[in-house]
């Protein structure tokens, strides 16, 4: 079992801190890579293993992000998906969307995903300045 | 030489209140850095958090739609072991009116994808940000279009990024091609 997934961030990708042993999983930075899925494919299929043995267990994921362009949007859709699947199946799952206070379109995007959100508990908060 | 046709072509973008303009074949790259330089630019211009993510919003969406769509394009035909190399040619410019900052992009596409590219800008420009709102979630769950590479949402956050409707144009240039501009303020 591989208790950390973590990839660096950089200047168009997010850090992604998936610390599997804390049950504790965050995207951190901008999205707007050149290949959304070609970045998102090895987040995905890191995520899917953990959640397929998560059963009823909880975990929290934190989004917090300052950015990101129109196709990383429907990758984050994809993976809030994932999260409320997990969350139907019995897991317990927290998602917290962290936006900067002074961008409320960012505000707006993370009503919008929680809205879609059935089984997962979503939670709306301002950035640490 | 005579510098002076360069510095003619200066003086017309800055008579226009331009501040960047590219003209030329667009790759990632270029996006990654003129994208720095304009955040750059806009840090010491001392403007709202709001503005700059939203310049830069619509900047990246609108460099994407060319480096994507463009259709003026070259190519080099590959082995069929190695990817092929294409890139695409635009122009984009960003620049001030007033108080607002305009991001303009201009590409050629088919005469035959006018009319459909057109029915999509005219719907998205006549749109609230309440109906704007409704359809970007109704896309983002629907399966890309036919020829586009993306999620088909890039017109829509320029329009959810804009402070005012996005105006666009189509200029007829031969049989085959028409000039496509979009212009989007914040």
């Amino acid at each position: 079992m591989m208790w950390k997934f973590e990839i660096p961030a950089t200047a168009r990708t997010p850090a992604v801190t998936f610390d599997f042993a804390e049950n504790h999983l965050k995207l951190t930075g901008e999205s707007y890579p050149e290949d959304v899925t070609e970045f998102y494919k090895p987040v995905f299929e890191a995520l899917d293993t953990y959640l397929a043995k998560l059963g009823k267990g909880s975990c929290r994921f934190d989004i917090e992000l300052i950015y990101l362009n129109s196709s990383s949007a429907k990758a984050i859709m994809m993976l809030m998906d994932k999260l409320d699947a997990a969350a139907a199946n019995g897991a317990s799952v927290e998602v917290f969307w962290y936006y900067d206070r002074e961008d409320d379109t960012m505000q707006e995007l993370g009503e919008e995903f929680g809205e879609d959100l059935a089984n997962a508990k979503f939670h709306l908060e301002k950035m640490a300045k | 030489m005579d510098g002076r046709d360069l510095f003619d072509l200066r003086a017309t973008l800055q008579r226009q209140g331009i501040i960047f303009a590219f003209s030329g074949y667009m790759t990632e790259t270029v996006l990654s850095g003129v994208g720095e330089a304009i955040k750059q630019k806009l840090t010491i211009d001392d403007a709202d958090t709001k503005t700059l993510r939203s310049v830069f919003a619509v900047f990246v969406e609108q460099m994407q739609n060319i480096i994507r769509y463009s259709a003026e394009l070259a190519a080099q035909s590959s082995a069929a072991d190695s990817p092929l190399l294409e890139i695409r040619y635009g122009i984009v410019t960003i620049g001030q009116e007033g108080n607002e900052y305009v991001v303009q992009a201009g590409n050629l596409v088919a005469h035959k994808d006018v009319e459909r590219l057109r029915g999509r800008l005219i719907k998205i420009r006549d749109m609230n940000k309440e109906e704007l709102r409704a359809l970007r979630k109704e896309q983002l769950r629907a399966a890309p279009e036919e020829g586009s590479k993306g999620a088909g949402l890039g017109i829509m956050e320029i329009a959810r990024r804009a402070s005012k409707p996005i105006e666009f144009d189509f200029t007829d240039v031969d049989d085959c091609y028409a000039f496509f501009t979009l212009k989007a303020s914040v």
